[in-house]
């Protein structure tokens, strides 16, 4: 209880400390380790996902239409709903986590166990500043980019490969779907995967610059508890999000949209 | 000779005490009794700080209770290679060299780029092959030459080398026997300090 009540606080000052040192941004070295984590998280993850989107896209268009025999109005309905709001963030999330927050927290967990952050420290450079601030910004970036990417693969590899299983051609089901989508469907899930991504690398980054033991047995643990606790924080966002803004701010909009 | 660079004094119980005085513009090689006064001495070059027991004095200025950023000014004209380095693993060895100036802006990275290019050359290494290699892909004489000219770019009035010859073999000593005459060329008037164990200090 008082680890996770710790872990709270040092997670609210990390989030105070990346908001307040935001113009850090302008030094060189904490531009180019920003543009690097970009490249890292969301260039570098991209190619990965391709068949996995794709066919995710083509699997609900497919499965909708056999299993629950609906017509391609409610198959493009479910695409629109699942994959553009709901699986193309968190599938962003899952791909940046696993990727980018296993290899962040070992690698700030292993620069605080072998004294480089030490070694920033006396050079006057601050770790908040040169290694929290670009990662924390690259990966809210990268995640929304690579959220876009997947939702993109996902609608198009579902209006590609779903005619060769289903009774319904390529035309049908992009009309369908450009009739249905809105606007706000792609407010409502950039803000969301900025949000995860801000979360993940802010968990990674708490946990790996404070490992449980100075051991090298302390990385393996920072790692372990950085992608738990991070898996667990946006699925808990992606609940009380899903719930504010359908639940509640919106949900007139969106059932008109719908 | 010029006023001491460096003084610092160690006291303490039941051993004999450490007076270090290191003149301005000189080389000096410091064979300190053993390892706790060896930490000590680059814990206080490092910090600018005094512990209990111990006075420094740098440019003839006492550091116990100055202020942050008297301490701070104190500490641009002083360039410390310690043991453990100091590089970072995931940085290659011109991003080691070139951070602390490009993060302060304290250089034009121009300049810092053709410090670590003579020096590399005039030490006997290949700079366009070595400055793209990662810590990890050095061994510990090129980890010591990364420190070395990440030094030098620094420019400090005050270099202290700590433990130089250590973990190297015969042949890595000879080639970092030459920082000396480098650092040399580029601060005729500064002051190095070689610092080492007496038991085990470098030939």
């Amino acid at each position: 209880m008082i680890r996770a009540l710790r872990e709270v606080e040092g997670g609210l000052r990390l989030l105070m400390n990346v908001w307040l040192r935001l113009p850090a941004l302008r030094r060189a070295p904490v531009r180019e380790s920003f543009l690097r984590q970009v490249y890292f998280t969301g260039v570098t993850a991209s190619t990965g996902v391709v068949l996995r989107a794709s066919g995710l896209g083509a699997l609900i268009i497919a499965f909708t239409m056999q299993v629950l025999d609906a017509d391609t109005g409610l198959a493009v309905k479910i695409l629109l709903w699942v994959v553009l709001r709901e699986v193309g963030p968190l599938a962003a999330a899952m791909v940046v986590i696993l990727r980018t927050g296993t290899a962040m927290s070992a690698e700030l967990a292993m620069m605080r166990i072998t004294g480089q952050i030490d070694a920033l420290r006396r050079m006057g450079i601050e770790s908040y500043d040169y290694l929290v601030v670009p990662r924390v910004l690259g990966v809210m970036l990268a995640t929304a980019a690579l959220t876009c990417y997947i939702q993109f693969l996902a609608v198009l590899g579902g209006m590609v490969l779903a005619p060769f299983v289903i009774q319904a051609s390529f035309t049908e089901l992009s009309t369908q779907f450009f009739d249905l989508v809105a606007p706000v469907d792609f407010l409502y899930s950039i803000l969301k995967s900025l949000m995860f991504g801000f979360i993940v690398a802010l968990t990674c980054c708490y946990h790996g610059l404070n490992p449980p033991a100075f051991t090298l047995n302390g990385v393996p643990q920072a790692v372990t508890r950085a992608v738990t606790q991070s898996a667990v924080a946006v699925l808990t966002i992606n609940a009380v999000f899903a719930y504010l803004v359908f639940g509640v701010l919106f949900f007139g909009l969106v059932k008109a949209v719908a | 000779m010029s006023a001491a660079a460096l003084r610092y004094d160690l006291r303490r119980d039941g051993q004999t005490p450490v007076v270090v005085e290191v003149p301005g513009g000189t080389t000096q090689r410091l064979r300190l009794p053993d390892s706790d006064a060896k930490a000590r001495l680059i814990g206080a070059l490092l910090t600018t700080r005094c512990a209990a027991g111990e006075e420094l004095e740098l440019f003839g200025e006492p550091v116990r209770g100055l202020r942050r950023a008297e301490r701070a000014r104190l500490h641009e004209r002083i360039g410390i290679v310690t043991q453990a380095m100091g590089l970072i693993s995931n940085l290659n060895a011109w991003e080691n060299i070139s951070l602390q100036a490009a993060y302060h802006g304290t250089q034009p990275v121009a300049r810092i780029a053709k410090t670590a290019h003579d020096a590399l050359a005039a030490l006997g290494t290949d700079p366009a092959r070595f400055l793209a290699r990662l810590p990890d892909e050095m061994d510990a004489f090129e980890r010591k030459l990364v420190a070395f000219v990440r030094l030098l770019a620094k420019e400090p009035v005050l270099a202290v080398i700590d433990g130089l010859g250590e973990g190297l073999n015969r042949e890595q000593s000879a080639r970092a026997a030459r920082f000396e005459a480098e650092y040399r060329a580029r601060q005729p008037e500064g002051t190095l300090l070689f610092v080492d164990l007496a038991e085990e200090g470098i030939a």
